[in-house]
């Protein structure tokens, strides 16, 4: 024994005394205490969305429309920042030190807006769409910039500059999409405008997931070892459009300066071939970062370019009615092939004066066609209304409406875009508020050439034309071909509707429309040699300037590929501008494999594409 | 010469190595997890960090040689000049040393260091067990009490100025074999007392109530003891003595925490004391710290599962933080296991210490058992939250090879004296 031996006792007491306690204070964080093993997890787990790629979109001779670019975006998380050496990121980016502040602010922004389980700092994009150079000094050197990552995205591109109404752009989802669809989440794009809108569920395709381990830098460290933990992405299915890519651009260049629309439909199947809108705008600018300044720029530009025209835009129909009219009258019986009125420079009656150009008369059905008298429709048209079998005038011009309504006017036609008019066919209410309840037939007598309460969309008016060439029935006009690896086209627009009016009398209408592009019709100086193009024009008044040029036309006369309505805002008459734009275009597409070119159509293309229409 | 030839005389007690044998390979399993490539989980590749670690092993294991094949006799001898050695490299190092996190504490030759305040411990060790055992008689004396405090005390200020604070408060340790080789119980309880005036010191400054407060107290206290003690002079004279030391100490305490210590420093103890919530760094990582322990669970993540660790959530993870993955990883099962190791590993020194017929041999033994013992309360006392976060490794456990090496030597030159074999 030595002397203080017990005291190893309390060596041993003290041992023991930290040992417990630090085993009790293990207990508790590792069986009492059950939220470690979450928080643990919720660190270092992380379920990152993969982000299909929307469909590609094609056009009917599978030329692609629209498609997806993948980029690479250096994205920045403020709060990991740590020494960063401005200069040289300044220097592997090309850019200056305002530039450099600029953008640092306004990550910091994008980085708090995003906020979500209180989550306060998310990353941000920092500096978009890296060039190669770029991208691999980045590659090379991000170790020395603390908080910055590489991130790959990808952007929707659009082949052509124009067709922007009928494409569409997509935005962030906005707060509306994020509460009714729980498929998106903050900061997703989603289809706002066109097809992109249209179709959105169908060509979006499916989000994936994976699971990674993630550190304490955000980092990706792997995947997790589980059976879910990668559920791959679905892309978006091929998408094919009904669109004609050649025949939109040509479109395009025709109405180049100018203000108005271009419809362009298949009439045995209302598949829409072109649909051409000027002003218009470059889809491309409405991508990434750029997107809201570009919309807010395109928003107020005074021009209206956001504007699809075809199927917005809301204007009278003009003389292009008076088709409407003759097959309305033959149908009904006011009128016979051979039936003659006479035209003294216009229609008269009392203080009423319907003015017309000097010509011939009296004139019969094809004549009236040809030439486009007024009076002979203002004639048919009273006759009409005022027919004693109705009983009244009201219930005259219900009939008419009838028929009207009959080729797809005065409702949407429902195209596959979204926001499309129906036009104005008035009610008897809407004439018994304008006219009191005393009107006449005499009172409504513009609606008789295509003007007065009587509105149409470029849609509606080729549409028409579509029915004249079928002589008697359309198919919903629509653009979309098929989805994947199905021609699948919804029964809504596979199914024929007819019009009131018999096969028969539309004959009689055509051979009228055959003469009018012909020496002698209205539009007599536009035709195309060897195509037989039936045509209508139109020159429609309008309260804020000079008359709209329009034009129906299809071709050829059997059998007809092709219908095209055009319309020129402020054009003046229909065969100064709408009326070569239309035959443009339908020899474009005719002739397309086996040109025949007549000598007077270059320079009426020249004509075409170079004028200016303010 | 002679002592070469007895080998089969010089056992080494068989429980102290398979124990050292165990915390070794426990520490190397740990480290190969805890510095494992992330992004090829579950499967062995290359660790660089282990493959280091086993390289060091290989180290400890030729220190274990020479000590097995080296002369017994000669420890005792050379035990002040190693004291000296060592003290001699520490302070060579402030002037050639390399600067690591801030503190100067580190021999730098190409790829490796070795860090002098490490072997330090063993110095230490030696020179008190010569001093304190050439006396083996009660612990009497101003002048032997001075001279211990300034062995163990010497090597504290040395390593201040390397500014390695873990490192250097670690020594206070030796404090504790003072107890044993005499020194007054209420030396400890004057030490209990200190340090609840230094806690309470630090509570009131960080609730910026002045320190003269306390003062005050005690002065009341005087007062009082003055009126109540009066028949007995020399209980006056004791308390006042006892009270005016309190009131100095709490004086120095103040100028100490307010005045040497870094604002880092005096969060990280204020962040332990709860005084702090912790939102700085050092909170992050005792919360980290604290998450992986607790995520563990009964039976632990599975071994290189902890996600806590490998993903860098727990700094420090193969060295002083070691004990996270292991509790991540292990679970309650195997930290119990540690803490039972560990024990043995103590208790089993001591009673080895006390069967040596030479003073010299118990007393470090002593000074080996209070050294491990500092290093276990430290370092796992910083993971669950109990003790400020001080950079000092578990020893036998975590990666390094200056306190495997260190600890190994101080442990094998326990070991080697051990005189219950020969005689
Ligand atoms: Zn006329």
């Amino acid at each position: 024994m030595t002397v203080n031996q017990n005291r190893k006792y309390v060596f041993i007491g003290i041992f023991l005394f930290i040992g417990l306690v630090y085993w009790i204070k293990a207990f508790s964080l590792q069986i009492i205490n059950k939220d470690y093993r979450g928080i643990a997890e919720n660190n270092a787990l992380n379920k990152i969305t993969l982000y299909p790629a929307r469909s590609n979109v094609y056009d009917r001779n599978n030329e692609l429309l629209a498609y997806n670019v993948h980029i690479y975006n250096l994205v920045v998380f403020p709060r990991n920042i740590e020494n960063l050496d401005t200069t040289e990121l300044c220097e592997i980016l090309d850019i200056d030190r305002p530039k450099f502040a600029k953008l640092m602010y306004s990550a910091i922004d994008h980085s708090k807006v995003r906020k979500h389980n209180n989550e306060y700092n998310k990353s941000a994009v920092f500096y978009e769409r890296l060039n190669k150079k770029q991208l691999i000094q980045m590659q090379e050197n991000l170790f020395k910039f603390k908080g910055f990552f590489i991130e790959p995205s990808s952007e929707r591109y659009y082949a052509l500059e124009g067709a922007a109404h009928l494409m569409g752009y997509l935005t962030e989802a906005n707060e509306n999409k994020l509460a009714e669809d729980i498929y998106y989440r903050p900061g997703d794009l989603v289809g706002a405008s066109g097809l992109e809108y249209q179709y959105e569920e169908e060509i979006r395709g499916t989000k994936g997931f994976k699971t990674v381990w993630q550190d304490r830098l955000y980092r990706e460290r792997g995947l997790v070892k589980s059976r879910n933990a990668l559920v791959k992405p679905i892309p978006g299915p091929e998408f094919r459009t009904t669109l004609d890519y050649k025949l939109q651009e040509y479109g395009e260049l025709l109405l180049n300066n100018k203000r108005g629309s271009v419809v362009a439909i298949e009439p045995s199947t209302g598949e829409v071939l072109a649909m051409v809108n000027k002003p218009d705008y470059n889809p491309n600018i409405l991508n990434g970062t750029k997107r809201s300044k570009n919309y807010r720029k395109l928003l107020i530009d005074g021009r209206r370019p956001l504007f699809n025209r075809a199927i917005k835009g809301q204007y009278p129909p003009g003389s292009t009615f008076k088709t409407v009219m003759a097959a309305i009258g033959l149908q009904e019986g006011i009128i016979s092939d051979s039936t003659q009125f006479g035209c003294a420079g216009g229609y008269r009656m009392g203080s009423l004066r319907v003015g017309c150009h000097p010509h011939g008369s009296p004139l019969d059905l094809k004549n009236s066609i040809r030439i486009s008298c007024n009076a002979y429709y203002c004639k048919l048209y009273r006759s009409l209304i005022d027919h004693p079998k109705f009983g009244s005038v009201r219930n005259g011009f219900a009939k008419l409406a009838e028929h009207w309504k009959s080729f797809g006017l005065g409702e949407p036609l429902g195209i596959d875009l979204p926001g499309e008019k129906g036009g104005n066919i008035p009610s008897l209410n809407n004439l018994d508020r304008r006219h009191g309840k005393s009107w006449r037939s005499s009172t409504i007598i513009s609606m008789s050439i295509g003007q007065g309460e009587i509105l149409l969309t470029p849609l509606q008016i080729a549409n028409v034309a579509c029915i004249m060439a079928n002589r008697g029935f359309y198919y919903t006009p629509h653009l979309i071909k098929g989805i994947g690896a199905t021609n699948s086209t919804p029964k809504k627009f596979t199914t024929r509707k007819n019009t009131s009016v018999e096969k028969k009398y539309f004959d009689l209408v055509v051979d009228g429309m055959a003469m009018v592009t012909k020496p002698g019709g209205t539009a007599g100086r536009t035709g195309v040699e060897g195509i037989v193009i039936c045509g209508k024009t139109g020159t429609a008044q309008n309260s804020h300037g000079k008359d709209h040029s329009l034009f129906i036309a299809f071709a050829p006369k059997e059998n007809p590929k092709i219908a095209v309505a055009a319309i020129v805002e402020n054009g003046g008459y229909g065969a100064s501008w709408a009326a070569p734009i239309c035959n443009l275009m339908i020899e474009k597409y005719l002739n397309r494999t086996n040109p025949i070119y007549s000598t007077k159509i270059p320079l009426l293309e020249k004509r075409m594409k170079e004028t200016i229409i303010e | 010469m002679s002592s070469s030839f007895n080998i089969s005389r010089n056992r080494f007690d068989p429980a102290i190595v398979w124990m050292y044998v165990l915390l070794v390979l426990v520490g190397l399993v740990n480290i190969y997890s805890a510095s494992v490539d992330v992004n090829n989980l579950y499967q062995f590749t290359n660790n660089a960090i282990a493959l280091r670690q086993v390289m060091w092993i290989s180290g400890a294991i030729v220190v274990i040689l020479t000590i097995a094949f080296s002369n017994k006799n000669l420890i005792p001898y050379f035990a002040y000049g190693f004291y000296g050695a060592t003290m001699f490299l520490n302070i060579a190092v402030l002037f050639v040393g390399r600067e690591v996190a801030g503190a100067k504490s580190w021999f730098g030759f190409g790829g490796v260091g070795i860090q002098p305040s490490e072997f330090a411990k063993v110095g230490v060790a030696l020179a008190l067990a010569k001093f304190l055992g050439s006396y083996d008689v009660e612990f009497k004396g101003w002048r032997n009490i001075l001279k211990s405090l300034a062995i163990f005390l010497t090597p504290v200020l040395i390593i201040l100025a390397q500014n390695d604070t873990g490192s250097a408060l670690v020594f206070l340790s030796f404090f504790l074999v003072l107890y044993r080789v005499g020194m007054p119980s209420y030396y400890l309880i004057a030490a209990v007392w200190f340090v609840i005036i230094a806690i309470t010191c630090i509570i009131l400054s960080a609730k910026t109530i002045p320190i003269l407060y306390l003062i005050y107290v005690f002065i009341l206290l005087a007062s009082l003891a003055i009126y109540f003690l009066r028949k007995s002079r020399m209980a006056i004279y004791l308390t006042i003595g006892l009270l005016a030391v309190s009131g100095g100490f709490t004086y120095a305490i103040g100028q100490f925490y307010n005045g040497i210590l870094k604002q880092y420093q005096r969060d990280r103890i204020e962040v332990v004391l709860g005084l702090k919530e912790d939102k700085r760094k050092t909170g992050y990582n005792l919360r980290q710290s604290k998450i992986a322990i607790g995520a563990g669970g009964i039976v632990g993540r599975g071994y290189l599962k902890g996600t806590q660790t490998k993903m860098g959530f727990v700094p420090e993870q193969h060295t002083d933080f070691i004990f996270c993955t292991i509790g991540e990883e292990w679970g309650f099962i195997g930290v119990t296991a540690l803490f039972i190791l560990y024990m043995a590993l103590l208790i089993r020194i001591v009673n080895v210490a006390e069967k040596q017929q030479d003073p010299f041999n118990r007393i470090y033994g002593y000074g080996v058992a209070c050294i491990l013992f500092t290093h276990f309360t430290v370092n796992i006392g910083m993971t669950i939250g109990f003790i400020p976060v001080i950079g000092i490794p578990l020893p036998f456990i975590s990666f390094g090879g200056s306190s495997l090496w260190a600890f190994t030597l101080l442990l094998f030159v326990f070991l080697k004296i051990d005189d219950r074999f020969s005689k």
